[in-house]
């Protein structure tokens, strides 16, 4: 059990607190809670003030279908239902697909520092938006243009490329892999250098897309990305005894019952899928992916059928109240608020845990 | 078992920005010009007609009828059910011409314009800023036109414009890249505003006098001119086919040009020599001593005769609103006073 172990059984023993069985159900708790009043404020605040009454009003009578007659202008209506509304869960669906594609990475290739980005889904993305910049055809403004359709592919395919070159040479699996992710980002982010030098003044569209946001959001692009990195999620939840057992280490895994190599690429697969996706609708968003899980982790320890629901909830609700945050300064780049409010509680977290943490 | 190393993807690199204050900066200071276009030139509902270095003179266009279905800068056809009553402007060109056509009073919001003009527009709220463009305002404002800034990448976003148009609002794009695409731009607002006389006027005055002008500095000797956008870390010029371009032609000068990167390094700029260099967007915070006493600048021939100039208005050489005149006037005072005596 060398690995597998986060040591929070210290803390157990401080009378009166609540013990490691019962915190499951109060972080799900907390997190459901964090989640709602997350989306009421990111669905009730903007620049424009709409007052709550007519807020509540709007979203029942266009959502729940309740014969409320308007008390509101109608700008008001579009702003809630088609500015903020697909904003918000767009960001809630981006954060937790990236909360639990960070849990499957770190999971898979036992290593806490690996995030969604980790095998190249980042620099595949930045480079794909990036040529998607340099291509001299203004793309389709349909609901995924030119830029998030390379992103997508590029994110995808450089995954795609890493763990094909990863299946040879000696060293383990994982380590191989991480080298390799290593590597092939090192290329692409020269490929996205030189991309960025060539653009011009398409620079700034490029650099738009590294910070990430989701300012962007519509439901036509919400309702390509969403169904991916839903079911690409859930696919990963409910592989979560595959990726218990590859915590332990592969023979053990092996020994439970665990075709190690087949759920390996498949939940590899799965979270690149889920990042591929969320990269392509919000752009390079670090942090939540990488601090969500381990969040979950200090608290629950890592069995991963609690940390993967858990961390989804957390990752959701800290994107909703990091863009929140970034709308209200101005939209400011989601990606700053993230690292503030992630890196700082990460760090209190970990002090306290003082026991160690591992995988 | 961690592995020591760090096998984090790259991000943004933090000398991404040294790279990017300026260009930004120039950016920001320009109009939608100095962005490099790939998208066709305006086709108005007549056609736009071809660049020259004399502006031709356009005939006058009847008022129209709404509805009418108008095709923007960018090819796409914005349909206007009645006359804008609510219009919002995201380009400071769009704000003055919306003005000058008499329109002013029935402009509900503006872009951020380090000009400020017209003062009429002083207290306009702002929705639009380089950060971005505050949709939901916009909305709010219950906006019946929306006049943007196009060209590759959008002065205004695209992510802004689809949304705008994806709650029904009709954004008309403008782009210009030479002077007639910019009289067309503004032939175009006019359709869009129901105000096609004025408009017709407006550029049929602007075209004359621009014509004028140019008919006077093309007889005089054109100096070799590099006109500075910027020069704090890579120097950036105007490039060939660009509205920049065609101003200074106009104005009686034979630019040093470069291609869409705006870029020039150091050694092509001395083997070119200008004898003049004219400080245009960088004007605000650079002086012909901070030329003089930049390293390898010293032996051009503009430093060494000190014929350094500095365009205060620098702002209207390539905002294509009607103040384009003006720009043209500031060049000409700066490289041939005597034609405006």
């Amino acid at each position: 059990m060398s690995s597998g172990n986060v040591v929070i059984a210290a803390r157990a023993g401080h009378a009166g607190r609540l013990s490691v069985a019962r915190r499951p159900v109060a972080l799900g708790l907390v997190g459901l809670a964090l989640l709602a009043v997350a989306l009421v404020a990111g669905i009730a605040a903007g620049t424009v003030a709409i007052a709550p009454a007519d807020t509540l009003g709007i979203l029942g009578r266009r959502l729940l279908g309740l014969d409320i007659s308007p008390t509101w202008a109608a700008a008001a209506e579009t702003i809630v239902i088609d500015l903020r509304l697909p904003r918000v869960l767009t960001a809630m669906i981006v954060g937790g697909g990236l909360a639990v594609a960070g849990a499957a990475f770190q999971g898979l290739l036992r290593n806490p520092l690996a995030d969604p980005y980790v095998l190249g889904t980042a620099s595949g993305a930045a480079f794909g938006a990036a040529i998607a910049v340099l291509i001299p055809v203004r793309a389709l403004i349909v609901e995924f243009g030119l830029l998030h359709g390379l992103a997508f592919v590029g994110a995808l395919g450089a995954v795609l490329v890493v763990y094909k070159l990863s299946r040879v040479g000696a060293a383990s699996p994982m380590t191989s892999m991480l080298l390799t992710g290593y590597a092939v980002s090192s290329l692409l982010a020269a490929g996205l250098a030189m991309a960025m030098y060539l653009s011009g003044a398409g620079l700034r569209q490029i650099f738009a897309y590294l910070l990430g946001g989701f300012e962007a959001s519509s439901w036509g692009r919400l309702a390509v990305a969403a169904p991916l990195i839903v079911v690409a999620s859930l696919g990963i939840a409910l592989r979560a005894r595959s990726l218990n057992g590859m915590l332990l280490g592969e023979e053990a895994a092996a020994h439970l019952g665990v075709d190690v190599r087949r759920e390996r690429a498949v939940l590899l697969a799965l979270a690149s899928l889920a990042t591929a996706a969320a990269v392509a609708v919000s752009g390079l968003i670090g942090f939540v992916g990488l601090v969500a899980p381990h969040v979950v982790r200090l608290v629950v320890g890592p069995n991963a059928r609690l940390v993967l629901p858990l961390a989804a909830l957390l990752g959701a609700s800290l994107m909703v109240g990091a863009d929140l945050a970034a709308r209200l300064l101005g939209d400011i780049p989601v990606g700053v608020i993230t690292a503030v409010i992630g890196a700082p509680f990460f760090l209190v977290l970990l002090r306290r845990a003082r026991t160690g943490y591992e995988l | 078992m961690a592995a020591s190393f760090r096998p984090r993807a790259r991000r943004a690199d933090p000398l991404l920005g040294l790279i990017l204050v300026p260009l930004l900066a120039f950016l920001a200071a320009c109009g939608p010009s100095a962005v490099v276009p790939t998208a066709p030139p305006g086709a108005t509902s007549s056609a736009a007609p071809p660049a020259t270095a004399t502006p031709a003179i356009p005939t006058a266009t009847p008022a129209p009828t709404f509805p009418l279905a108008i095709t923007d800068d960018e090819g796409t056809t914005v349909a206007i059910p009645a006359a804008p009553q609510r219009i919002v402007s995201l380009t400071p060109a769009a704000t003055e011409t919306l003005f000058a056509l008499g329109v002013g009073s029935r402009v509900v919001a503006k872009a951020e314009d380090i000009a400020a003009y017209p003062p009429e527009a002083d207290d306009l709220p702002v929705v639009a800023t380089f950060q971005g463009i505050d949709v939901e305002q916009i909305v709010d404002l219950e906006a019946d036109l929306v006049i943007a800034g196009g060209g590759n990448p959008s002065f205004t976003p695209l992510a802004a414009i689809e949304r705008l148009r994806g709650v029904g609002i009709p954004v008309v794009v403008l782009y210009a890249r030479n002077i007639d695409q910019a009289l067309a731009g503004i032939r175009l607002v006019g359709l869009a505003t129901g105000t096609s006389p004025d408009a017709g006027r407006l550029t049929a005055a602007m075209a004359t006098e621009m014509a004028a002008l140019g008919a006077a500095t093309a007889v005089l000797e054109h100096a070799k001119v590099f006109y500075e956008i910027d020069a704090t870390s890579k120097i950036y010029t105007v490039p060939a086919d660009s509205l920049y371009a065609e101003m200074l032609i106009l104005a009686g000068a034979d630019p040093i040009t470069t291609d869409d990167s705006y870029e020039i390094s150091l050694e092509e700029l001395v083997a070119a020599d200008p004898a003049v260099i004219l400080l245009g967007d960088d004007a605000d915070y650079t002086t012909a001593a901070d030329v003089a006493a930049r390293p390898g600048w010293g032996d051009i021939t503009a430093v060494k005769n000190g014929a350094v100039i500095p365009i205060a208005d620098y702002v209207l050489v390539t905002r294509p609103g009607p103040r384009l005149v003006e720009g043209l006037r500031a060049l000409i005072e700066a490289l041939h006073p005597e034609v405006l005596r």
